[in-house]
């Protein structure tokens, strides 16, 4: 009876440390996403795209040089910010002024001509990458064992992660995206750049979702529409985290992945998606302003 | 409220780009010159892709085969593609669009179970026959539809070989079932539920599964908690690799890997590059027919898969292959191009020696096809029951994932 009792205990712990190395490459995704609609007002629909295409770097990248993905994501991470500021500047901004309509609009028709464009270059085959790594695990007692590539996206994630969570708080580039997300009329009279400070945020949003690409590809596959799943969880995050607050959605990356794989271990992990939404309804109708509080960015 | 009303126009824009209103004749059956289309719809693009290419492969050997004899009643034949991006909402428009509009007079496909029952009432009320290749779930022949054929055996005959297969085998008391939950999952499953009740064998855990989920760890964790003998898997490829690399990172080690074919099946599954490499090993399936097949014409059409693809087949592409050819036998017999006479050469199609053995359905539209028990071995999927027709002896109990 005690041992069954001891049995249940670990099954939890490692359900919660599995959701947290989920959790990990979740808040990476949700804080791109929390950054764009921060300082811009939009949710960005191509956000599953940018991630595949990060995939996509880092996969052929591996393949044709063999750089491993642990450090070929940094690669990626700098294609990422480059497709997401030419965006900006290129599409985005053109139609600035208009309603938030036509820009998510714009988002949304971006992400299919990413998607569409990776499927003709690519095909619509899946690939995947097989590392040594893959097969590694860290045990701690006889009852916990975490995957090793888990765990290095993990630690790089969580990194990167407070990286970002530094460059909003205390650079002048920060400031000044908070100074936008607080009040884009004011922001521009206190002699802020505006469309530099969103152009360079959306670069730094989409890498952000570039480099949970290519952490995922290891312990994941990769076709053109893999990333459609994760658009909509980024979002769930936006709103968990109190709609465009960078922290707020780290926290609620590493909610949603805990709350999953709780949920997978005592429901069934069919349910796992199902409760993410019924969060976001929750949230949404009885507290708007997030679970985290409502700072914004 | 101009910018209301211009995203009011975007708006519908986009709803007339998704759904592609188009109009379309009434007429059916009709043929373009000198030409007789086919229609096929299956899933080229989306999560289930390979078996897509898997189909379209098998679909171009057939094709070669009958336009090389001459093609059918004189004609060429030709295949109208339509590619439901592995989402049932699209196989449905794949209908509107091969009928309405290209007014093939048969349909083939789709890929899944899933995608195959949304199109059947639409076949139904456009009266036009479906062949179906590879939908195993048993709820695509139970509409009552007069119009559908399957040339595949189903989720029943896949549970019930099994449970033989394991009685055979000594009769394990404990059962898990993992499966994907759409229609070919659930279908699966619920036939392992009905099978192994039948036999006594007590199901321990029944668990679904969202197939695009990068992590099933701690779903294999609850199962390995049940400590089963044996695990019976209903997944698609993709779901079916993570599944078996997850499997080892957990520690689940049952005596018996079996699994309702399709991923565990598919030619790629045993792969490292595309599959789930040294880990799919050990691993049980049913398997609807391999290159090895006793058939005649089975060695035949691995050759030219392998000259053409560069890899040996898997079933699915050997059903698509054989449902190309039984639909042209049909249209030969009916020698016509009307879906109704078609339909009416289907169920009188007699075909005592195929690749795929002898074709013939039953009043219901079911071919009967025997189905067998595969395992991997050294890399490759080996018939190991039942005994008259096994290339290897079966290895069990699956050895602990630290002493492979």
């Amino acid at each position: 009876m005690m041992g069954a009792r001891v049995d249940h205990f670990f099954s939890a712990v490692q359900a919660i440390l599995n959701g947290l190395l989920t959790g990990s490459l979740y808040a990476l995704i949700g804080m791109g996403m929390a950054l764009i609609f921060g300082v811009m007002r939009i949710v960005n629909f191509a956000h599953g795209a940018f991630l595949m295409v990060g995939m996509y770097a880092t996969y052929v990248l591996f393949q044709r040089t063999g750089l491993n993905p642990y450090f070929g994501f940094i690669v990626a991470a700098i294609q990422l910010f480059l497709l997401g500021y030419l965006f900006y500047w290129g599409l985005l901004k053109r139609i600035q002024g208009q309603s938030d309509f036509m820009q998510i609009l714009l988002t949304l028709g971006f992400g299919l001509i990413l998607t569409d464009g990776t499927q003709l270059l690519f095909g619509a085959d899946y690939h995947q990458i097989n590392l040594v790594l893959l097969g590694k695990n860290l045990h701690l007692g006889r009852q916990i064992s975490l995957n090793a590539p888990w765990l290095i996206s993990f630690g790089i994630a969580l990194a990167l992660g407070a990286l970002l969570y530094f460059f909003v708080m205390h650079t002048m580039l920060g400031r000044a995206a908070r100074a936008i997300a607080q009040n884009p009329y004011a922001a521009p009279l206190m002699g802020i750049n505006v469309h530099r400070v969103q152009a360079f945020s959306f670069g730094i949003g989409a890498a952000a979702a570039g480099v949970a690409g290519g952490l995922l590809l290891p312990v994941f596959y990769l076709y053109p529409t893999v990333g459609d799943q994760f658009t909509l969880k980024a979002f769930v995050m936006v709103v968990l985290g109190g709609m465009g607050s960078i922290q707020g959605a780290a926290m609620a990356g590493l909610v949603l992945g805990v709350v999953e794989n709780l949920t997978s271990l005592y429901w069934g992990n069919e349910w796992a998606l199902a409760v993410d939404f019924v969060l976001f309804l929750l949230v949404l109708s009885l507290r708007p302003s997030g679970i985290f509080g409502s700072q914004r960015v | 409220m101009r910018s209301a009303h211009a995203s009011t126009v975007a708006v519908l824009a986009f709803a007339l780009a998704f759904t592609g209103c188009r109009g379309g004749g009434e007429r059916k059956g009709e043929v373009s010159g000198n030409k007789i289309r086919i229609g096929v719809i299956t899933s080229l693009t989306g999560s289930t892709a390979a078996f897509g290419q898997a189909h379209k492969n098998g679909y171009a050997i057939a094709l070669d085969e009958l336009n090389s004899r001459g093609g059918l009643l004189g004609k060429a034949v030709e295949l109208d593609y339509y590619d439901d991006q592995s989402r049932p909402d699209q196989a449905v428009q794949g209908v509107s669009k091969l009928v309405d509009q290209d007014h093939v007079p048969i349909i083939l496909g789709a890929y899944s179970s899933e995608n195959t029952r949304a199109i059947v009432p639409a076949v139904t009320q456009k009266q036009v026959p479906l062949l179906m290749p590879t939908a195993t779930a048993d709820n695509v022949m139970q509409s009552g539809s007069s119009w559908t054929f399957r040339i595949c055996a189903g989720s029943g005959a896949y549970a019930n070989t099994t449970v033989s297969f394991l009685k055979d085998m000594g009769a394990p008391k404990k059962i898990a079932i993992i499966y994907e939950n759409t229609n070919f999952g659930q279908s699966n499953a619920q036939a392992m539920l009905e099978a192994a009740k039948q036999a006594g064998i007590e199901v321990v855990d029944s668990e679904a599964y969202q197939a695009s989920s990068p992590d099933y760890k701690t779903l294999l964790q609850r199962v390995k908690a049940k400590n089963p003998p044996v695990i019976y898997f209903a997944s698609y490829l993709l779901d079916a690799s993570t599944l078996m690399r997850q499997a080892e990172q957990v520690g689940l080690n049952p005596a018996y890997y079996t699994s309702a074919g399709t991923g565990f099946a598919a030619a790629e599954f045993p792969t490292p590059d595309k599959g789930a490499g040294r880990n799919a090993e050990y691993t049980f399936s049913v398997s609807q027919w391999l290159p090895s097949a006793k058939w005649k014409g089975s060695k035949e059409f691995d050759d030219k898969y392998l000259q053409r693809t560069g890899s040996h087949p898997a079933y699915h592409a050997m059903e698509a292959y054989i449902t190309l050819l039984a639909a042209a036998e049909a249209i030969k017999k009916a020698n016509s191009t009307d879906p109704q006479a078609i339909r009416d050469a289907l169920r009188q199609l007699d075909m005592p020696e195929t690749a795929f053995g002898a074709i013939r359905f039953d009043s219901t539209g079911q071919n009967k096809h025997p189905v067998l028990i595969t395992q991997v071995q050294g890399g490759q999927y080996k018939v190991v029951w039942p005994v008259d027709a096994a290339e290897s002896k079966p290895i069990i109990p699956t050895p602990p994932w630290n002493r492979r």
